[in-house]
């Protein structure tokens, strides 16, 4: 019945979406009233509501006739992550992708009580059209709700590896917000092309949008790499996996057509260039979704194989058609005149960090997809490692850092060289102090000491950038610290402390892997764990050895860290759980990857991160400066109070 | 302010000298190379898309040893590539060479980088001249509403079209697992080969029984036995339910076992026990029959012992 | 911009569309990246000539073994582990097949991987297999010096100290008879 009922509602999202598609055009090219196209996207919310509350329905009952709750689903899961296992397997997460995308369509919708423009009508239509084809996607090809005859007694519970630790819960619907969230910008480029014009409305909506993703596409990829710091037992966040690149490509070309928004308020020069790039980046989210789902590409994360592949390669290039037909179609109109700036002017400091982080896209872009193509064209699938994305990647990421520091301190119409590098004594003092001091204690190599510098060199210049107006002519940088002001520098900030922690943990990060008799110890930078005992106890549907493991520094002990093995019966798969002891001087981690079968030995693996709280601390920091930036630029009397979330994009930012 | 100046040249020198012998300093002696890097740049070969770095397969930790071996013993990490490469392939090295394919990787973000390049220039330089955006002159009232209708029409079949294409190539391609019984635990594992998924259940099992724990032994056994139809892992799961007390259950399962292969000395031990602990009259004739096919088994001897002694119940002799 | 131009640009797109969608659509073609063989279907075999790497070690009886003095003989190598289940299988199989072409001087040896040795014994006494000669490799750096990447595996090594066959899954007794009569004949 569950599972009939779902099916309905899937149905029901596909008919309400095509409608509100449909709908919407008639408003755009008509002028027809708006009300019903604004009831029919509620309607496609509420069908994707439903379609959600039914599957959850089913896995909370055990519904096992119902296809997913049978792959899924299992009376042993905890009921925690049996709430979460809507989204553990392909078919569940396109019912998140699709309330998401819904729930996005539904808030554009409801803005236009704020202000109608010819644009917004347009804008709706795309992100409907997206809603059509996932949930034609969902209802004909990967429907959760088909159901399973005999229906089976119990059932096998989700990949073990999503029910070890709670931000399951959290990361993928953060990941998806952002993700998804991506079409609106899109939208609004696509209805700037259609309609052939843009204005300070558009620029303030795409902006607002923009952000808003942008800033939970961060916070979840930030939560995934803590995630997979914290389960996966490797003791790295970030390996340069397809599915993990596939998350970060949109998040390059987004901070890039974020940072060519601010390039005007009424007449932007970089028009063209946020428009492209907006497009770029709901195409790498495409993309992104193709390799993802597809099972093309070779990862831990990747959902099995499915037949989703070829249709969703079929719209990845409708759509990339359809945006280079519009390109070229509206290219005769010119983007609005401005006489060209002086060079320093932020113009050519916001092209520049267009152009560094289109490469670094294009460097990922081509990284991940070198394994079809070599197969494709060689025939022997060669692999690429983090040893090329870390060789390619971090030079240009060490560039943009320098750029990210430099031009919060230009002013806006431009700077002399001289008065500029006056501001920037002091930052680049502060870099280099830190490089001298870093590289004649310690050896961490060239990159890493570069990045150290390179952090200072940007907190001190965003600190600088932070502080208003100064006494003294030729100093004075007289932009008001607004709160979106200074939300943009937090993220810079954010950026740099970061980029100081990835630096430090990949440096100074030191392991030791050995097997280890009980009463034996493996040490690390003057960190040991010495074998206590192993223990055997039942978990759930199968086992769990636990090696106790007691830490010592200098003689005195500790703490005590606990790793283990948990066996899982029912999906017949292990499941290495690291023992992590977080200080903010950096993480003790241990695992234990090997127990022999008499109890009595075991391999044991012992690493030492420095400073790498500092990646998530960043990132935070990172995620945060851009909500606080989507603060309105000045609250009017009449209006409502503003929210720093974003409920109300749309005829914001009056100029 | 003259000195001031100076003094802040003189400082900023200092700094930058200081700076500079940091950084040859750090270039000058990279370090050893360590397990860790070396292994992150090769492949387990057994993996989906795993460095030996980051994979807790068996065959990576014991890569992992030899990594650490060769490196320990002078090799540098590209005499331990080549080494490995010499045994498993080049595929196993998890960069390509930077000739051939490989070159790809550079030329494909080269080009992006020049293309940027060219347009951030052209944007800079983009000359006035065709003033504010033009928008579409308002069109003459009946020509525009033929010409938005059709435009709707069009819009309309399409969005419908696309919704056909969907629904016809899902239906060919997502036939599987429709309305008729799939497998349903089908749960594909996610990190373990079978062979050492299988094994390692039966290792966990015996430890179970080894402690006692004979139901979650019995649990297990079934699970493997659902997965592998192999007879031996069945008369396994048959002895685990004798020692865990369900004589009856592990009758039934030794009777299916010795329907395919009636000449199963341990099917024949299995049932024999289990009917003897359900005082079962066959039990021991069951059990002659055993000893005669198998008269050098393991558990021969206690079985004759059992024989020769009263009919008792109670569960077999351990094995 | 011209129409021309327009034209132009068209096709431009469209080419790098192609080839932009071209190693998308043949990854969704190619095969999954391994080829995972299941006991039962037919093991990976690949047909090499190259020298076999040392195998030198004591076996489980107490023994020292040392594959080069088994020149001469052609010598079949089983990496197996007692936690491999398609081993447990394999084994009797194979004892049965050296043992039948034994008087062709073939012998059999196997590679004991990431074990303990009560654990093969056991496993040994139960396939009734206590008279093989196995080389215990408890950290697994022998078997990665063969290059072996999962276990079962199998090598064929001829009289003059060669690997000419290398099966990666469960061999069988056929498989085995097959490889002995292509080394053995010249």
């Amino acid at each position: 019945m569950t599972g009939r009922f779902g099916g309905w509602s899937l149905g029901a999202g596909l008919v309400a979406a095509v409608a509100a598609t449909l709908l919407w055009l008639r408003v755009a090219l008509r002028a027809a009233p708006a009300r019903h196209a604004r009831r029919a996207t509620w309607a496609t919310l509420a069908a994707a509501a439903a379609a959600c509350a039914a599957l959850e329905w089913a896995l909370l009952r055990h519904d096992f006739g119902v296809r997913y709750v049978a792959d899924n689903g299992g009376r042993h899961v905890p009921p925690y992550f049996t709430v979460t296992s809507l989204w553990a397997a392909l078919d569940g997460s396109l019912l998140l992708w699709l309330l998401i995308l819904a729930g996005y369509a539904a808030l554009l919708a409801r803005s236009t009580r704020r202000r109608t423009t010819t644009l917004h009508p347009w804008a709706l239509t795309v992100v409907c059209t997206v809603c059509v084809f996932f949930f034609a996607l969902t209802y004909f090809a990967a429907n959760p709700f088909r159901s399973v005859h005999p229906a089976p007694a119990d059932g096998p519970g989700p990949n073990p590896l999503l029910q070890e630790h709670p931000a399951m819960g959290v990361h993928p619907p953060l990941l998806y917000a952002g993700y998804a969230g991506m079409v609106v910008p899109f939208a609004y480029a696509l209805a700037a092309l259609l309609a052939g014009e843009t204005g300070p409305a558009w620029l303030a909506a795409t902006r607002r949008w923009t952000l808003l993703a942008w800033s939970l596409l961060t916070a979840g990829i930030v939560l995934g790499a803590w995630w997979s710091y914290a389960v996966l037992g490797w003791g790295g966040y970030w390996a340069w996996d397809p599915v993990e690149n596939a998350s970060l490509l949109p998040w390059l070309t987004a901070t890039a057509a974020l940072h060519a928004t601010l390039a005007g308020r009424r007449r932007n020069p970089l028009t063209g260039w946020v428009v492209a790039l907006s497009c770029a980046t709901f195409l790498l989210v495409l993309v992104g979704t193709f390799l993802t789902r597809s099972g093309a590409v070779a990862s831990v994360h990747s959902f099995t194989q499915s037949p989703l592949g070829p249709m969703l390669l079929g719209f990845v290039l409708l759509v990339a058609a359809v945006v280079g037909g519009l390109l070229i179609w509206r290219s005769g109109r010119s983007a609005p005149a401005r006489p060209p700036g002086p060079p320093l002017a932020r113009q050519a400091a916001l092209l520049g960090n267009a152009v560094l982080l289109v490469l670094l896209a294009a460097i990922v872009l081509t990284g991940t997809i070198f394994p079809l193509a070599s197969e494709a064209l060689g025939g022997a699938r060669a692999a690429v490692g983090p040893g090329y994305f870390n060789r390619a990647a971090v030079p240009v990421a060490l560039v943009a850092l320098v750029l990210m520091g430099v031009a919060p301190l230009i002013r806006p119409g431009g700077d002399r060289p001289a008065e500029l590098g006056r501001r920037l004594v002091v930052p680049a003092a502060a870099g280099l102090a830190t490089v001298a001091a870093v590289g004649l204690l310690t050896r961490p190599g060239l990159p890493a000491l570069a990045a150290f510098g390179l952090a200072a060199f940007v907190l001190a210049a965003t600190a600088r950038a932070a502080a208003p107006g100064r006494a003294g002519p030729g100093t004075r940088i007289p932009v008001r610290a607004t709160v979106r002001r200074l939300g943009g520098l937090l993220s810079h900030a954010g950026i740099a402390v970061a980029a100081t922690g990835i630096a430090a943990s990949s440096a100074y990060t030191a392991s030791a892997e050995r097997q280890l008799s009980v009463g034996q110890a493996v040490t690390v930078r003057g960190v040991t764990a010495r074998l206590v005992g192993i223990d055997r106890a039942p978990a759930g549907r199968g086992m769990a050895v636990i090696a106790r493991l007691a830490l010592e520094r200098g003689g005195a002990t500790i703490g005590t860290a606990r790793p283990q093995l948990r066996y899982y019966a029912t999906r017949d798969t292990v499941v290495s759980l690291p023992a992590i002891r977080s200080r903010p001087r950096g993480d003790i981690y241990a695992t234990v990857t090997q127990v022999a079968s008499d109890g009595r030995t075991a391999t044991v693996r012992l690493a030492v991160n420095p400073l790498v709280g500092l990646v998530w601390a960043g990132g935070a920091g990172t995620a945060l400066g851009g909500l606080l930036a989507l603060r309105r630029r000045r609250s009017t009397p009449a209006a409502a109070p503003t929210a720093v979330t974003a409920g109300e994009p749309v005829g914001a930012g009056r100029p | 302010m003259k000195l001031r100046r100076i003094l802040a040249l003189a400082g900023l020198a200092a700094l930058l000298a200081a700076a500079g012998l940091a950084t040859w300093r750090s270039t000058h002696d990279s370090g050893a190379a360590t397990v860790e890097q070396v292994a992150a740049s090769l492949r387990c070969p057994a993996c989906d898309g795993e460095t030996v770095a980051q994979s807790r397969s068996p065959v990576a930790a014991a890569m992992r040893e030899v990594i650490a071996n060769q490196l320990a013993a002078g090799r540098s990490p590209d005499q331990v590539r080549t080494w490995f490469a010499q045994r498993y392939g080049e595929e196993v090295l998890a960069d390509p060479s930077g000739r051939g394919m490989g070159s790809l990787l550079w030329i494909v973000p080269g080009l992006a980088l020049l293309a940027g390049v060219a347009l951030s220039v052209r944007t800079l330089r983009h000359r006035p001249g065709g003033g504010p955006p033009r928008t579409p002159a308002p069109p003459s009232a009946s020509a525009s509403s033929v010409r938005t209708r059709r435009a709707w029409d069009l819009a309309a079949v399409g969005v419908l079209a696309m919704v056909a294409a969907v629904a016809v190539a899902g239906a060919r391609a997502g036939g599987v697992g429709s309305d008729d019984g799939d497998s349903p635990a089908a749960g594909t594992p996610a990190a373990s080969t079978p062979d050492d998924a299988l094994g390692r259940q039966i290792d966990l099992a015996k430890a179970l029984e080894q402690q006692g724990e004979y139901g979650a032994a019995v649990e297990i056994y079934r699970a493997a036995a659902a997965a592998d139809p192999d007879p031996r892992l069945r008369l396994r799961l048959a002895f685990a339910l004798l020692r865990a007390g369900r004589p009856g259950e592990a009758a039934g399962i030794a009777r299916q076992v010795l329907a395919d292969q009636p000449a199963d000395a341990d099917g024949l031990l299995v049932l024999g026990l289990a009917e003897r602990a359900t005082r079962s009259p066959a039990a021991s004739g069951t059990l002659r029959r055993f000893l005669r096919l198998a008269p050098d088994h393991p558990a021969a001897a206690d079985v004759r012992r059992l024989l020769s002694q009263q009919p008792t119940a109670g569960s077999g002799p351990g094995g | 911009m011209t129409r021309r131009s327009r034209l132009l640009w068209s096709a431009l797109a469209a080419a790098g569309l192609a080839a932009a969608a071209f190693p998308l659509a043949a990854g969704l073609r190619g095969d999954s990246p391994r080829p995972a063989a299941s006991a039962g279907a037919a093991p990976v075999t690949e047909v090499r000539d190259d020298a076999a790497p040392p195998l030198v070690g004591v076996t489980l009886a107490g023994g020292r073994f040392d594959l080069s003095a088994w020149r001469g003989h052609t010598v079949v190598v089983n990496v197996w582990a007692s936690w491999c289940a398609p081993c447990r299988q394999e084994l009797p199989q194979l004892v049965a097949a050296v043992g039948q072409v034994a008087g062709q001087g073939v012998r059999l040896v196997g590679l004991d991987v990431r074990d303990n040795d009560q654990d093969a014994r056991n496993l040994l006494a139960a396939v009734g297999a206590s008279g093989l000669t196995v080389v215990p490799d408890p950290r697994g750096t022998t078997a990665v010096s063969w290059g072996v990447s999962g276990v079962p595996e199998t090598f064929v090594v001829d009289g003059t100290g060669r690997i000419r066959a290398h099966a990666q899954g469960a061999v069988t007794a056929d498989w085995v008879r097959q490889q002995i009569d292509r080394v053995a004949t010249p």
